[in-house]
């Protein structure tokens, strides 16, 4: 088994029309074993800036917490909040810093930028940057993730449609995992409000 | 890990999680697979300048992660490098020879060579052993030239009229051994060069997509992403699903209004 | 055992290199480009069951079955999966061999299947050439000393044949490994730690048949709940004396909400202060 699928998990980021959305499931499970089913997997950095850290979970919150430390530095030298594409860089430096003994997450990076121009972008464990226009999967579930977006998703949707679809591509893609699932959590980010909610979904 | 919480390090590679990881892939579980570009990339040396290309597939496993993903990078204006091998170290390497370059121009007030970022690339390699799994082609023109060489994982390089790298490196050379020539105009070379990327999208599972060109002569570059799309998208009807709203269960939501951001300016009396 | 793979061995090298060099056809003797065999490791049957190993179909399962007063309650979940992926969610774990007799499946979902179909052929055979129907002792066994003969070949069956006979209700567990069990209570698969909780804190002897389907619905649904192989629909039968019934068969998409309902919690608004350090 692999070190990704011992705890499960599945994030996926969507683009919409000056907005995007940021999605995760809800379960925290030591391989087949389901130990919680609120656990938190989507991050914030700053009002407009989100990451999603699947993986093994010890790793993503200590990677959570060096993001957050480094974030807090650069504010407080800069006094502005780190631009979406900047903190990709910080991410994959911080990443690739550990080549040789990775941390195992895979991060789904999604932020508003500059004129609220949406940034997605994903990596794997060592920080190799795969930036996108339209969707970004990661987790156990990301090979049917990656079917459900890539027919479900459309460019330029409006807020409410990209919720409806960023959240069906979700559960119809856990499923069909044994790892993951358990609920869902789905952030939408428009230029003036953030809604957080939680779905209902299937808990087996 | 007394570093790990630290002031930013100053750079290199950290080793804290190494004792843990193999003692977790003791324990039986694997080790996971990086990105990697399963890649044609080629290069060749044309009338008056240099020609890269590449295609823009990159692989997870059996997966591909990125339908079109940048392999040619810039290295200098007049410099560009095409990588294969694993993404993260194609990208680093890059990158970090390519910011050394600009301080050595920042300090030189010159232009790079060529030369000079494949000592770079190479020494960086060697100093590896080829764990950093980098292939690249690197392109470039300046005072003395156009230049070609390929750099190798651990560290050798070569120096060549037309080069391919990647796993689709067979499929591209056979294309260059049958048609180079010396002396190639612009168009020939830019021709040659998509027609070898196009035999690597075509006959290597590990190369698809779109052909990427680089044109470098002297005192000018061209990027051409994406200069052909032979494999555009065919499925997926144009209105694709459509959700109506409120089909999600929702259990709570949470709505936070986003305040404008108030500019203060240096000077002025704070006002929040 | 040893396989017999001379035939398979490269000689022509060997007679190329060792035969007397004529410059002929062969003269070019080791340089000739001679194709090496693809290596096989050297434990053949290793080999073969590894393979198996790697295309089975496994099911992560929760079976359950006990007897109370008023017969046999047999459950099951209804999801397959392979590795992480889940192949289907409307599995039909309980096997009606007759309408008298149910075998549960747990493991290999062919094993399973082809053997419980086998050990049907065979009950009702038995009942032609006996004018009675088979004991469920007997029938059990007659699994079990299949399963036996097969020991160490690969089969992977946990199972339980549950039904009525003229003594009374009856229930066997049989795996693969050649057990054969008698008892008032079993649980097998992968959920079946969390099935037991549920089914040793809840069981009575003496119980109505809709409290005893309950038990059993329960303890299904806490195991999908917590096993990640489990999942899918729970399905519910009794059997009595006068044969089986299928009692229910529920989504567990739905019946975690009607154990646990939620009501939908109003939209919580606020304003976000000053930018969040």
């Amino acid at each position: 088994m692999s070190i990704f699928e011992y705890n499960g998990s599945a994030v996926v980021a969507m683009v919409g029309k000056n907005c995007f959305a940021i999605a995760s499931d809800r379960r925290l499970g030591v391989q087949l074993q389901t130990v919680a089913t609120d656990f938190q997997r989507v991050f914030k950095i700053h009002d407009k800036l989100y990451i999603g850290l699947s993986g093994l979970a010890t790793d993503a919150q200590t990677l959570y917490q060096r993001l957050v430390f480094r974030h807090k530095l650069y504010q407080l030298r800069e006094e502005r909040d780190m631009k979406p594409q900047t903190f990709a860089s910080l991410v994959s430096a911080l990443l690739y810093e550990k080549r040789f003994g990775p941390y195992f997450c895979q991060p789904v990076i999604a932020g508003l930028g500059e004129d609220n121009e949406p940034f997605i972008c994903t990596m794997d464990c060592i920080g190799a940057k795969e930036l996108a226009k339209d969707f970004v999967v990661s987790g156990t579930a990301s090979e049917s993730l990656y079917g459900a977006c890539e027919s479900m998703y459309k460019p330029n949707m409006e807020p409410e449609e990209l919720f409806e679809t960023i959240s069906q591509a979700l559960q119809s893609s856990v499923d069909r995992d044994c790892l993951s699932g358990w609920g869902g959590f789905v952030l939408l980010v428009t230029p003036t409000e953030v809604k957080e909610c939680v779905i209902k979904g299937r808990m087996d | 890990m007394a570093g790990a919480t630290d002031l930013p390090p100053k750079g290199g590679f950290s080793y804290d999680n190494c004792a843990r990881n193999a003692m977790l892939v003791e324990k039986g579980l694997k080790m996971p697979g990086f990105l990697k570009t399963g890649t044609t990339i080629v290069g060749l040396v044309f009338q008056d300048g240099v020609v890269l290309g590449a295609d823009t597939r990159a692989t997870e496993g059996p997966i591909v992660a990125d339908k079109n993903c940048e392999k040619i990078h810039y290295m200098a204006p007049n410099i560009y490098c095409c990588g294969a091998g694993t993404a993260a170290d194609t990208e680093a390497v890059t990158d970090m020879v390519s910011s050394q370059l600009q301080l050595h121009r920042y300090a030189t007030g010159r232009e790079s060579r060529v030369v000079t970022s494949l000592t770079l690339l190479k020494s960086h390699l060697f100093s590896y052993q080829g764990h950093v799994s980098a292939a690249l082609v690197l392109g470039g023109v300046d005072v003395t030239g156009p230049h070609l060489h390929t750099v190798y994982p651990h560290g050798s390089t070569d120096t060549l009229p037309f080069a391919t790298m990647g796993s689709g490196s067979l499929a591209a050379m056979s294309v260059f051994e049958s048609k180079y020539k010396e002396g190639l105009t612009r168009e020939e070379g830019i021709q040659l060069v998509a027609e070898a990327i196009r035999g690597g999208i075509f006959n290597d599972l590990g190369s698809g997509s779109n052909v990427d060109v680089c044109v470098i002569t002297k005192g000018k570059t061209e990027y051409l992403r994406n200069h052909q799309l032979p494999n555009p998208r065919t499925y997926v009807s144009s209105k694709g699903y459509n959700f109506t709203k409120g089909q999600t269960v929702v259990l709570s939501t949470k709505i936070t209004q986003l305040k404008p951001k108030v500019e203060v300016t240096e000077g002025d009396a704070m006002e929040e | 055992m040893k396989l017999d793979v001379s035939a398979m061995e490269n000689n022509f090298a060997a007679h190329a290199a060792g035969g007397e060099d004529d410059g002929g056809l062969f003269g070019a003797g080791a340089d000739l480009p001679a194709m090496e065999l693809p290596t096989c490791p050297a434990d053949f049957d290793g080999f073969q069951k590894e393979t198996k190993e790697m295309l089975k179909h496994k099911k992560g399962t929760t079976t359950l079955a006990f007897i109370f007063d008023k017969g046999v309650i047999v459950a099951a979940d209804s999801r397959a999966s392979m590795g992480g992926y889940i192949s289907s969610q409307t599995v039909r774990k309980i096997i009606e061999i007759n309408p008298y007799m149910l075998g549960t499946m747990a493991g290999g979902a062919a094993d399973c299947q082809f053997w419980h179909r086998n050990l049907g052929i065979k009950c009702r055979l038995h009942e032609l050439a006996n004018k009675r129907r088979i004991s469920i002792a007997g029938a059990s066994k007659l699994l079990a000393n299949i399963l036996y003969s097969y020991r160490g070949m690969g089969l992977s069956i946990g199972t339980m044949i549950a039904g009525w006979d003229e003594k009374g209700p009856g229930l066997y567990y049989v795996d693969s490994e050649g057990a054969r069990l008698m008892g008032s209570r079993f649980s097998v698969g992968s959920g079946s730690l969390y099935a037991y909780g549920i089914l040793d804190e809840g069981y009575r002897y003496v119980m109505p048949v809709e409290e005893a389907a309950e038990l059993a619905r329960r303890a299904i649904y806490q195991a999908t709940f917590r096993d990640g192989a489990s999942g899918g629909c729970v399905s519910v039968y009794h059997v009595g004396p006068n044969g089986w019934t299928k009692l229910s068969g529920d989504d567990v998409g739905e019946l975690h909400y009607k154990y646990y309902p939620v009501e939908a919690i109003p939209v919580e608004q606020e304003m976000a202060d000053a930018p969040a350090a």
